[in-house]
């Protein structure tokens, strides 16, 4: 049974001006394994990862005909059934370091929290482990970031800390959105490969959200793309040289390339009867 | 705008930049040199942490250089002169939603430099500069949050031109975009430093954007100059260190394993 499914999920945001559509009818399932989610700024990538954790605040509204987490529906659960799942079972990399963790809090203490109230350890053993998951996520001296502010650590380092943050729970589904775009490409690298590590060996189910088509590509094994609320294709990530869809060539192509040529970039051509659609 | 034919007209020489930070001393830049031709453009590519922003803070001013000397022209820099400075070398930021004042319209953000100089015709170069880098005249009283990402990115780029500058110091300008709006950003850059004879100094963790945009480019990391690369090395993988190496292998562009023949 796949672990989650979805089917036809609509977010809709109520403003002055009228309902913004944000995700029009998208509808997936996920087993364990790794999907990506692609698509630019504004596509509703963000918003559909946010639903499957019910985090959508109103005036948006979330309705779908199925949302089902390990055989929970999630359209019915109570919010005190959410809380039990968001962290233990659902996890989600958010993607600004900035924004996410708390300024005025330090790292070993953000981190240490959720140990101490959730799974109730003591303080020594609760440090251990906070140290051994910032270990995992490549931190060269977790004894200096655990004592660190947020402001002081860079956006490479704030992203690893809340990657580390999310996965002492051993959460089922992790939802990771844009978890590397602030990193570099070798940190990248090493940022997937725990991700990818930790869907092999603990059967974590993984979506991932970005707006990199050629990492997507690389690291997970299906990949959606996402216009304006709809998911326009779904490929193998192998095949993603062959998409077929007009906007996810676009996407390849305005990309440049080591030893490309000097011309302009191509942009993306959105005349086409696909883009109003 | 003065003509420096010279080939060396950004000088680094053995930079060090070391920051003291509760008793302890964190050496960002160690020993670093590097030149530039005029009108040239030139990339840092290096992780986080590798010193590559420091750097171009550093040419600004804005970091503690505690040794060697960086020249432009073959003056050393005057930072405290700082409107001598300004008209001559300008930053963009990485950031487009934290580098433009929140409460300013685009108007009064473009205006503001002139104003300070003292140069006449706002109206008029105001307007140029809209056109000049791609945005409707209609954007002119325009908050920052009425635009997106890639026109503030554009607004943030018209500023640092408004004095017609030499030199433009670019720390990561596109990594906060999407790839479309990317492309779209690069392109202007690019037709800027044609039609304006400007030097670029350009910071990026994008291998692919840094050889898309430079000549000549200069991998650090932990502070220190690693390898300088001309552009077709890079491309034929000549790379002699082999934290370079690393570096083009780990690079996106290479994860697809395709590479295109256009």
């Amino acid at each position: 049974m796949s672990l989650l499914e979805i089917e036809n999920l609509r977010v809709t945001f109520d403003t002055e001006t009228g309902p913004v559509h944000a995700v029009r009818g998208v509808s997936f399932s996920l087993g364990r394994e790794r999907l990506g989610i692609v698509g630019e700024s504004g596509s509703g990538k963000t918003i559909t990862g946010r639903s499957v954790l019910r985090l959508i605040r109103p005036p948006g509204r979330i309705e779908a005909d199925r949302m089902r987490f390990d055989g929970i529906d999630l359209t019915k659960a109570s919010e005190k059934q959410m809380r039990a799942l968001r962290g233990p079972r659902l996890a989600m990399v958010m993607q600004d370091p900035k924004y996410s963790l708390n300024p005025v809090m330090r790292v070993g203490a953000q981190l240490m929290e959720g140990l101490l109230r959730r799974d109730r350890l003591g303080r020594a053993e609760a440090r251990k482990k906070a140290i051994a998951a910032l270990e995992a996520v490549q931190i060269r001296d977790p004894e200096r970031v655990m004592e660190a502010w947020p402001h002081e650590l860079s956006g490479g380092m704030g992203q690893r800390v809340m990657i580390a943050m999310m996965l002492i729970p051993e959460p089922d589904l992790l939802i990771a959105d844009e978890p590397t775009s602030a990193l570099d490409v070798t940190v990248q690298a090493e940022v997937m490969a725990i991700l990818d590590g930790l869907v092999r060996e603990r059967g974590m189910g993984l979506i991932f959200i970005s707006h990199d088509l050629r990492l997507v590509a690389r690291f997970c094994d299906r990949v959606l793309v996402m216009y304006r609320g709809k998911i326009v294709e779904e490929l193998a990530a192998g095949d993603l040289m062959e998409a077929k869809h007009p906007y996810t060539q676009g996407l390849l192509n305005c990309l440049p390339r080591i030893g490309g040529p000097r011309k302009p970039l191509p942009g993306l051509d959105r005349t086409g009867d696909w883009a109003n659609a | 705008m003065r003509d420096v034919i010279e080939s060396d007209f950004i000088e680094i020489d053995n930079l060090s930049v070391t920051f003291e930070a509760k008793g302890r001393r964190v050496h960002a830049v160690q020993n670093v040199s590097l030149s530039v031709g005029a009108k040239q453009s030139f990339g840092l590519v290096g992780e986080s942490g590798s010193g590559k922003s420091t750097i171009l803070r550093a040419i600004c001013g804005l970091a503690p250089v505690s040794g060697g000397a960086i020249r432009i022209a073959g003056e050393p820099v005057n930072t405290r002169n700082a409107k001598a400075f300004a008209s001559r070398v300008q930053m963009v930021f990485q950031d487009p939603y934290a580098s433009l004042h929140p409460r300013h319209t685009i108007d009064r953000t473009l205006s503001e430099p002139l104003a300070i100089h003292g140069i006449k015709g706002t109206d008029a170069r105001v307007v140029r500069a809209l056109e000049d880098v791609g945005l409707p005249a209609s954007f002119r009283f325009r908050y920052p949050h009425q635009l997106s990402g890639g026109q503030r990115q554009r607004v943030a780029i018209a500023r640092a031109l408004m004095l017609e500058p030499e030199i433009l110091l670019l720390d990561e300008p596109t990594s906060a975009l999407d790839a479309s709006v990317q492309a779209e950003v690069l392109n202007l850059l690019n037709r800027l430093r044609a039609e304006h004879g400007l030097t670029f100094l350009m910071v990026s963790h994008d291998l692919a954007v840094i050889d898309h945009m430079c000549d000549r480019i200069l991998v650090m990391q932990h502070g220190r100059a690693v390898e300088e690369l001309a552009r077709e090395d890079l491309a034929s993988a000549r790379m002699k260190t082999e934290y370079a190496r690393n570096l083009f292998a780990a690079s996106a562009d290479r994860m697809l394993g395709a590479t295109s023949k256009d």
